[in-house]
């Protein structure tokens, strides 16, 4: 019952929207090439689902997009708490960091495709750059936040160093980081489909792009829903799971303020 | 008997880097404490109590003089100091449980000894009932007293507390006030306690040390021979209360004119 009724509230915005595009979409205002309507985009997604050609470019995107986020995060995540915890580190790779941010991941797409060749080897390093700096960025932020009365009240109770890190720091930092790899992942699927259409030869930014070549404009709604199903499928399965149990167990991070 | 905590010629000076000027918080402070001893200091805002108690805690260095305990000198925080904070400082992602068990834990101790401590501190402080919740589910004396559980199960040699029931409402207050001596006076813990309230200071300790406003140096050191147990029912009437009491207001007034 109360699990019917969860599901009722996930699917009710999405049938609003639905039926608002459906509407729009019959009142004929838009030519059918400008404005597919959802049942034409459903009836593409289920023929490209029954022909494999969708879950084929979505293999292909989801590989490029866990391995630049995994690569993006390996190296992120030490640094963040390198440069956090010394001031040596900082200082080094602080103005370098700095100079890095602004530039849009896909900037780097002349340089990717010279290295790594049309492909998705470039589009992983492209992803691996936007990645990066978000998660990074957020890191250092959390690190900056730890209340020292924390630390100070563990170093009194016999803490070494090493402990303040896993007991105090790390767990301090969790709700920042999250923010840094929901914006990292986030990111990531930006320069994923921009990469793809530029950079590579399948995947699902590819049939955006290819989709559009022939006008197949209800395809392009296929591979544009396709990329947001997989991103709530993330946030409710993996990322939301993980804060509830950790982050919002602890009082850390709430739902929302509606209280206020 | 030989002191247990010595501050020979304690001063510390800030330097404060917006009026690009030395501030002294605390200037030739010197005092001996006993074993077992519930001493309290008090003192007006800003006269370095937290300054000093921060010092003997490790967190901050003298700026000339030195502290000991039991005849070493401090140069960090360790374990032997316990130290209560006004903000309660519990980690929010441990349960009321795993707070206590904190200090236990870094000692390595076995998992029966140390969950045999957590549950006799737990009972200790009323918090039975709660050891699974996070402290954001507690209430502030709740809090309170789950922070005092978990430096006092750590067992440590002095156990410092810097204004720790300023938070808490009155009735609370009174409340964590006898609970505490019951349990310092069971655990025979030697306390340096700082308030700014005399009756709290008059109720808890063995002996009170007042401090001058900015730079804070000792006025007063006061001997407080009131019979143990204490409970405020009792003590609120009594004349030997009142005359303590009165003693001090009239040391900290003395040094403000
Ligand atoms: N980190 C610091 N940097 C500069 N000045 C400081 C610092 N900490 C404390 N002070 C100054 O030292 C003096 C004593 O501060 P302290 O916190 O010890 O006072 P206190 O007696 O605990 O006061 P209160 O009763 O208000 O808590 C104050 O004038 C304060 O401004
Ligand atoms: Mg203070």
């Amino acid at each position: 019952m109360k699990a019917a009724r969860t599901l009722f509230a996930e699917l009710f915005p999405f049938a609003v929207a639905v039926a608002i595009w459906q509407a729009l979409a019959m009142a004929g205002i838009w030519p059918k090439v400008l404005f597919p309507s959802p049942l034409e985009v459903a009836q593409t997604f289920a023929a490209d689902l029954a022909s494999g050609v969708l879950l084929v470019n979505l293999a292909v995107s989801l590989k490029s997009l866990l391995l630049g986020f995994v690569v993006g995060c390996a190296i992120a995540v030490p640094l963040g708490y390198l440069m956090g915890l010394s001031r040596a580190s900082r200082n080094f790779f602080d103005p370098l960091v700095n100079l890095l941010q602004a530039i849009p991941g896909l900037a780097w797409i002349p340089f990717a495709i010279l290295w790594f060749g049309l492909g998705q080897g470039a589009v992983t390093f492209i992803i691996v750059m936007s990645v990066f700096f978000p998660v990074l960025h957020n890191l250092l932020t959390g690190i900056r936040m730890v209340q020292p009365v924390l630390i100070e009240a563990v170093r009194t109770l016999g803490a070494n160093r090493g402990d303040v890190i896993r007991h105090v720091i790390f767990p301090a930092t969790l709700p920042n980081l999250m923010t840094g790899i929901r914006l990292g992942i986030a990111f990531g699927f930006r320069s994923l489909v921009g990469g793809e259409m530029i950079a590579s030869t399948d995947g699902l930014g590819y049939a955006i792009f290819n989709a559009q070549q022939y006008f197949q404009s209800a395809r392009i709604v296929v591979g544009m829903l396709a990329i947001g199903i997989v991103w709530l499928a993330m946030d409710r399965l993996i990322l939301r799971p993980i804060e509830q149990r950790t982050t919002m167990r602890w009082g850390l991070v709430r739902e929302g303020l509606e209280q206020a | 008997m030989t002191d247990l905590l010595v501050a020979r010629n304690v001063s510390k000076t800030y330097f404060d880097t917006v009026a690009n000027d030395n501030v002294v918080a605390l200037e030739d402070v010197s005092l001996a404490i006993r074993p077992h001893e519930f001493v309290s200091v008090i003192g007006p805002s800003g006269c370095g109590k937290s300054t000093f108690l921060r010092m003997v805690a490790g967190l901050d260095k003298p700026t000339a003089g030195e502290i000991t305990v039991s005849g070493r000198k401090i140069t960090g925080p360790g374990a032997d100091r316990g130290m209560v904070f006004q903000e309660y400082a519990l980690l929010p992602w441990k349960t009321t449980a795993a707070n206590i068990e904190f200090g236990p834990r870094l000692k390595k101790l076995p998992k029966a000894e140390r969950e045999a401590i957590t549950r006799r501190f737990v009972e200790l402080v009323g918090l039975k009932g709660f050891e699974n919740k996070y402290p954001h589910q507690l209430s502030g004396g709740m809090r309170q007293r789950a922070a005092v559980a978990r430096v006092l199960a750590n067992n440590p040699t002095v156990l410092l507390m810097d204004e720790p029931f300023a938070a808490v409402d009155a009735m609370t207050r009174q409340h964590l006030q006898e609970e505490l001596t019951a349990i310092t006076a069971r655990e025979r813990t030697t306390v340096l306690f700082i308030t700014h309230a005399i009756e709290e200071a008059v109720f808890l300790s063995d002996r009170v040390i007042a401090l001058s406003g900015r730079p804070g140096r000792i006025v007063a050191d006061l001997a407080i021979e009131l019979p143990r147990p204490r409970r405020w029912d009792a003590l609120v009437n009594d004349a030997r209360f009142a005359a303590y009491r009165d003693e001090l207001t009239r040391c900290i007034h003395g040094t403000k004119a």
